[in-house]
């Protein structure tokens, strides 16, 4: 009984705090991934290298002086035009191809080698780690956490149901939605359509970036950070349905749990053919992902 | 009835033109197959190794561009995991070679695994369509390099090494897999028969299929052809194209990496029939030379030669939709049709 009771005390429960640490992080960097999908038919292969470009930023602002507190708020708005100028002057440039979805993706993901090498060009090769913000651990239950993974847990949920609210609440999102599900229709009714797709794009690099500035501290920093992580982003975007926020949020949380509850079972190197292994599954079984998509009830 | 007759027309026209266009594509092959003994020759007047061996391996990965250009070009399906069929291939010459260093032994297990592995895959694939197929493609070549990442008996990450060298018997002759310029010229011609294979079938009323698949996918069921088995089987052809290409690799390097199937790889085919063009299968060949000059000149002055090519790459799908071929191809087709008149 007791050999139960300090596996889950030092075992089980401090996994799945990380899990859901971990699971807070990958929804949101798939956050953006969803809602530009959702809106613009858009695979953006990029996403990572915007990730990985907020943590830069974080680390070179930061060594520059700046207060981790004011970059959470600073790096999001550095990102906004740069999403703004990459949807205008390069996936507009395309986007009324035949092939859209095959030559926006070749097109991101050719802007992803540039970045993540220009990246490495900038800073080097080598990992960084800037200093963790929140020092320290509390001791809850006889659960150590440290500080944090808990500020990163309560304020990513915080972001997730901002970003919810705002698409699903207010006029601005009721205008991405109903651009998304009619686009010609919604331009006609006085949506300003295409500003709305170059914002909506913006909007979803923005919170890469700030996914970036937040997981630095835990993750560290390094030039490939940006397609190791994508991956995962990718997966729980296809299982909880492209373009579905509630959907991403929950395949996030999932997929992490069995990623880090999995390892507890069998050689964390499975962990990963694992959660792609139940990407695959849903893909076949249910190619939509689990929930619908954004503008389509 | 007029209006339908002209359109009828014009439909065999684009047939014709079609036709023609694989014309001049075969006469792209011609001239880089000419300009191959070329430089076989320079090669061996010099005596040179380094630069036989790479121009061997812009071969082999143009035979895999090949595989590539066949699914996307032709039936519209974009693969991100190809390279999965490339590193089977790989890895099982690889494993047979260690066994017994037989070329031929290596070549009908690799046919035969792979017709098997790839009828498999093949079946997950084709349950989904366009950005879903490329996601899917993506995740079944994610778990496979991850597992042969993580087994032992494979070599894990070191992957395997000390492949033997290679006697190629050809009945009135034997090439020697570590002879550099009768390796490269076996290769040309092993990658060229590739081609061929592929420019047949794809000639043929199966070919005209996928054609008609990909522009209205919804009729074909009507003119009483299946789909999906169309679909499932040039999956399967385009599977063994990437693994033939595949099984040279370890001949020529002596060793294969589960690098072989990572998404990079996948990521570098794609980029390669993007330059080429996409739907010419010469362009495959032809992207995957520049690619390989390219990354080899910009390598000697940086090593982030992927920015360059990062650019042109971008460069090309916005400008230049139709890569290479569609700025070559046009020019040799009004040569064709002014020389038949």
């Amino acid at each position: 009984m007791t050999s139960a009771l300090e596996f889950i005390q030092f075992v089980l429960a401090p996994q799945m705090i990380t899990g859901l640490s971990l699971g807070v992080a990958v929804v949101l960097v798939a956050l953006g991934l969803t809602i530009i999908f959702g809106l613009l038919d858009v695979i953006n292969m990029a996403h990572g290298e915007f990730y990985a470009i907020g943590a830069y930023l974080a680390l070179a602002l930061g060594a520059a002086g700046i207060n981790f507190w004011l970059l959470i708020v600073i790096v999001p708005l550095i990102m906004i035009p740069l999403g703004y100028v990459v949807e205008r002057g390069l996936i507009q440039r395309v986007f009324n191809k035949p092939d859209r979805h095959v030559t926006t993706l070749l097109l991101t993901f050719g802007l992803s080698l540039v970045l993540e090498e220009t990246l490495k060009v900038i800073f080097g090769p080598n990992t960084q780690r800037p200093p963790t913000p929140i020092p320290g651990a509390i001791d809850a239950f006889g659960i150590i956490m440290p500080n944090y993974r808990l500020f990163l847990i309560l304020l990513g949920f915080s972001i997730i149901i901002a970003v919810a609210l705002i698409v699903n609440r207010t006029a601005l999102g009721a205008m991405v939605r109903a651009a998304a599900f009619d686009r010609n229709m919604a331009a006609s009714l006085g949506v300003p359509a295409s500003r709305i797709y170059a914002g909506t794009f913006a909007f979803g690099v923005a919170l890469a970036g700030l996914a970036g500035v937040l997981l630095a501290p835990v993750f560290s920093v390094f030039p490939t950070m940006g397609h190791d992580f994508i991956f995962m982003a990718f997966t729980v975007v296809i299982v909880g349905g492209m373009g579905s926020i509630g959907g991403t949020v929950i395949a996030g949380l999932v997929l992490t749990q069995v990623q880090v509850l999995s390892s507890l079972v069998v050689s964390p190197v499975w962990s990963d053919p694992i959660v792609f292994s139940i990407m695959v599954l849903v893909l076949v079984l249910r190619p939509q992902g689990l929930f619908g998509r954004m503008g389509h009830a | 009835m007029r209006s339908a007759s002209s359109k009828d027309a014009s439909a065999f026209l684009a047939f014709d033109r079609s036709g023609l266009a694989m014309r001049a594509s075969h006469v792209l092959v011609v001239i880089l197959v000419v300009a191959a003994f070329g430089f076989a020759a320079v090669g061996a007047a010099l005596n040179d190794t380094f630069y036989l061996r790479l121009a061997t391996e812009a071969l082999i990965f143009g035979g895999f561009a090949l595989s590539v250009d066949i699914l996307l070009g032709y039936t519209g399906l974009l693969s991100l995991g190809h390279a999965l069929y490339f590193g089977f291939g790989a890895y099982v010459s690889a494993l047979v070679l260690k066994e017994t260093p037989s070329f031929w032994a290596a070549m009908g297990a690799v046919l035969a695994a792979t017709l098997v592995f790839g009828f498999i895959t093949g079946l997950i694939a084709n349950r989904v369509r366009g950005v879903y197929f490329a996601l899917v493609t993506f995740g079944i070549a994610q778990v496979a390099a991850k597992a042969v990442y993580n087994t032992r008996a494979l070599g894990a990450s070191d992957g395997l090494i000390g492949i033997p060298i290679v006697p190629i018997n050809l009945g009135f002759m034997t090439v020697m897999s570590n002879a550099p310029v009768a390796f490269f010229l076996f290769t040309l011609v092993f990658v060229i028969l590739l081609y061929v294979a592929a420019a047949y079938l794809l000639d043929t009323s199966f070919g005209r299929i996928l054609g008609a698949l990909r522009v209205n996918e919804h009729r074909v069921p009507f003119l009483g052809y299946s789909t999906h088995r169309a679909r499932l089987s040039i999956y399967v052809f385009a599977a063994i194209i990437a693994a033939l290409s595949g099984a040279l690799y370890p001949m020529l390097r002596g060793f294969v990496s589960p690098e072989l199937m990572f998404f990079t790889t996948s990521g570098n085919a794609v980029i390669t029939v993007v330059i080429g063009g996409v739907g010419t299968l010469a362009g495959a060949l032809y992207g995957s030379v520049i690619l390989t000059v390219l990354k080899s000149v910009i390598g000697t002055m940086t090593e982030h030669h992927l920015i360059v090519i990062g650019i042109l790459f971008m460069a090309v799908v916005i400008f230049l939709p139709k890569g290479l071929m569609g700025v070559i191809r046009p020019r040799i087709a009004r040569r064709l049709r002014g020389g038949a008149r």
